[in-house]
């Protein structure tokens, strides 16, 4: 009995687990992970070591697009293939005759090799070494033991001496540098995948790092944008305008709504269409009604009001552009409003209304001095979710400016990810705008608050 | 004003059969009147501030492609009804696809996000349990989340574990989004159905699940259909996480955003009809859970 009972407290966590495990695996986590992609750079620090090898010692970290010169280089085998722009050179294993007439086995660097033979697949098979020009050059070649300079000599080769190649290695190119503007800086080996050597071969700068540091970078980036002021102006125009106009209109039609009329359901029908509709298909609508061929001016011209079309939407008429935003976030988002208000006008009791009534209050009194107090809770909500969406307007904005000539944040953070291809700014951006929607809701929560308690004491 | 505040009136009612109170009921009503007369004109106009963008569009999206080019168009009567737009849109490279596309990530969503709310509801209906509270809270909280803030880092993760510009992730994308309003929505579906009568059932004789499956599913099942015709358009509609998380397998509306700039109008308007038509469908389905959709979100 007891083990029952404690399978049936164990029910309902059952049941929640799926949403749990799916909404922590596919909302909490990737929300972590733009906070991470937002203030910590992946790529910040290129670790140098005192030899040509990952497990050697660090010597320095020096920061991302540092300047270097290069003292050196050395190859080395590769730990993986893993990206980057790889400086990669091939040794070959070779046997043949050495300068002595004994026979040598050993390895060498693919410069001084000429492939003479290869089998089907292309793999090298034989060839001679290449002869080395220049009068003071050393006409013999190295064969070392191991596939890399420093690896002892196990004998020498002539010019054009012939030779079988048995193997082959890849390697990746070392570089021993030094940060330029900085003499005094310790040297260090850094692979090749991580520099870009320019093209004299003793300059370069640094790629990218290995490891991670917490940075502002992205942030300021992201503030120092060209795009970024006019987009938080604009969002913030947009929001500033549109959401007092919604909370009219969405009053107006809940108390159509909650009158009671005939045809009411119709009416409800209609007015909450536009919840579910699609914000680039109503960007789109606005786009026929605006655009410079569109229906207004058509009816305007037709009217006789204006004389030829008259361009809406161009880069010089910009507050046209964001008066057809407003009208069409007007649009698309004023029904959830009503809903919201309906629902809250529902809770109202009738007796209390009818009451009113009785005293002899008129319409607007009982709007004024019942509804509106008693929907505070609806309003609040209500405009809790509008200021959070006007923060994210997106594809209105697109559909009737084309993006460019007005901006608005969450379109920066879209162009960041998508045009730039700079994921820590587009989270930086994505970051910024979920602070400004957590700090509206806050404000907007105290701040009631606050006037109830006013209104208490 | 009226001649009386509600405080006068208070302190000196007059009784009920004087001319006073049959002149007062006579002004009540005529004011009624003309209030509702004032209802009716504004249900018209805001009916028509609703339907005639709708009416434009549409005319849009079924006309000659000369019409959508011309101008003045002769807006009233009626612009000319041709299949040209459309069948020109339908044609178009990729159209095709991004719908299918469109429907298969809806499709996948609805089912996955249904599958994982109908027990999540139930338990919040159903069960009292340490953490309810929280549970729904935090499911409320998610709700409200910038879609924007989740598709970035999302597409990162995709793309680093090999599952980018797929229809698959985009859905699983889109299920993170519906599963809040789903769970909620759900949950008050679940909740109108008065556990006596699932009681009832098992007085005579019925099991937990007969009773289940004989009593509440039927009640509940309308409403589930609901919560899944909204989670299906959510997705139909949804674009910037389309346009982020999909390159070559587009759907609809990402399709669309991204060929603004350089598509023909009539491209465009044939397209927005084709966004639109789920949603006027849907909302006529869903009419009658409206309040219990959204009205919540305000306790």
């Amino acid at each position: 009995m007891r083990a029952r009972t404690w399978r049936r407290h164990l029910v309902p966590y059952l049941l929640i687990a799926p949403a749990i495990v799916y909404l922590a695996l596919f909302f909490a986590y990737p929300m972590y992970e733009g906070l991470v992609l937002a203030i910590y750079d992946d790529d910040a620090l290129l670790p140098l070591r005192s030899e040509p090898t990952s497990d050697a010692a660090e010597v320095a970290e020096i920061p991302q697009g540092t300047g270097l010169q290069i003292l050196d280089r050395q190859s080395r085998a590769m730990i993986d293939d893993g990206g980057g722009d790889l400086l990669t050179e091939q040794w070959f294993r070779v046997s043949g005759a050495g300068d002595t007439g004994a026979a040598v086995d050993g390895w060498v660097s693919e410069a001084r090799i000429r492939v003479r033979e290869e089998d089907a697949a292309g793999n090298p098979l034989a060839g001679t070494v290449r002869p080395r020009l220049g009068q003071s050059a050393d006409p013999l070649t190295d064969v070392h033991a191991e596939p890399n300079d420093r690896s002892g000599v196990v004998g020498r080769l002539e010019q054009r001496a012939p030779v079988a190649i048995t193997e082959v290695a890849l390697l990746e190119v070392w570089f021993l540098v030094q940060p330029a503007d900085d003499p005094g800086a310790a040297a260090g080996w850094a692979p090749s995948r991580y520099l870009q050597v320019f093209d004299d071969g003793e300059s370069g700068r640094v790629h990218r790092g290995t490891a991670g540091e917490f940075t502002t970078a992205f942030i300021e980036r992201m503030v120092d944008d060209r795009f970024f002021g006019p987009a938080l102006r604009t969002t913030l125009l947009i929001m500033a305008l549109l959401i007092p106009l919604q909370l009219v209109l969405a009053l107006v039609m809940a108390l159509v709504i909650h009158a009671r009329i005939r045809f009411s359901s119709g009416f409800l029908y209609v007015f909450a269409l536009p919840i579910g509709m699609s914000d680039l298909a109503v960007g789109i609508l606005f786009f026929s009604i605006f655009t410079g061929n569109g229906l207004l001016n058509s009816i305007l011209d037709g009217l006789g009001i204006i004389d030829g079309p008259f361009a809406f939407l161009t880069a010089e008429t910009t507050n046209w552009i964001i008066f057809a935003i407003v009208l069409a976030e007007l649009w698309r988002a004023t029904s959830i409003v009503m809903v919201i208000l309906v629902a809250g006008l529902q809770a109202i009791p009738d007796e209390t209304l009818e009451a009113a009534e009785l005293f002899g209050a008129g319409y607007w009194q009982r709007v004024r001095h019942i509804m509106l107090p008693l929907l505070r809770p609806s309003i609040q909500v209500a405009l809790i979710l509008r200021t959070i969406l006007a923060f994210q307007v997106f594809a209105v904005v697109i559909a009737l400016s084309g993006g460019d000539v007005v901006t608005v944040l969450a379109n920066e953070s879209f162009r960041q990810y998508v045009d730039l291809r700079n994921d820590n700014v587009a989270s930086a951006y994505a970051l910024f705008i979920l602070l400004l929607s957590i700090a509206s809701a806050v404000f907007y929560l105290r701040s009631v608050r606050a006037e109830s308690e006013v209104r208490a004491s | 004003m009226s001649s009386a505040t509600p405080d006068d009136a208070a302190a000196t009612l007059p009784p009920l059969d004087s001319p006073e109170v049959a002149e007062m009921h006579r002004r009540m009503r005529r004011r009624a009147g003309r209030g509702r007369a004032f209802t009716y004109v504004a249900a018209v106009m805001i009916a028509a501030w609703i339907l005639v963008p709708i009416y434009f569009v549409f005319s849009m999206a079924f006309t000659t492609q000369e019409t959508v080019r011309s101008y003045p168009k002769n807006v009233l009567p009626f612009i000319p009804f041709s299949a040209d737009t459309m069948q020109f849109f339908l044609e178009s490279e990729g159209v095709l696809r991004g719908l299918w596309n469109s429907v298969v990530v809806a499709v996948i969503t609805l089912v996955l996000s249904t599958l994982i709310s109908v027990p999540a509801g139930y338990a919040i209906a159903r069960y009292l349990f340490r953490g309810r509270d929280l549970f729904r809270l935090s499911v409320l909280a998610v709700r409200a989340f910038p879609i924007v803030v989740l598709s970035i880092p999302l597409a990162v993760l995709f793309l680093r574990a090999g599952v980018f510009d797929s229809v698959y992730s985009l859905a699983l994308m889109h299920t993170a989004l519906a599963l809040p309003t789903s769970i909620l929505v759900i949950s008050s579906v679940f909740a109108s159905v008065p556990y006596e009568l699932e009681e009832a059932g098992q007085v005579f004789g019925a099991t937990p699940l007969q009773s289940f499956r004989h009593i509440i599913v039927p009640l509940v099942l309308p409403g589930i259909a609901a919560s899944g015709l909204f989670t299906f358009v959510l997705s139909w509609n949804e674009v910037f996480a389309a346009a982020v998380l999909t390159i070559d397998n587009r759907t609809l509306p990402a399709l669309l955003l991204t060929s603004l700039a350089n598509a023909p109008d009539a491209f465009q308007f044939a397209g927005s009809f084709f966004l639109m038509v789920p949603s006027i469908v849907f909302m006529f389905f869903i009419r009658r859970y409206l309040f219990n959709m959204w009205g919540q979100v305000s306790k």
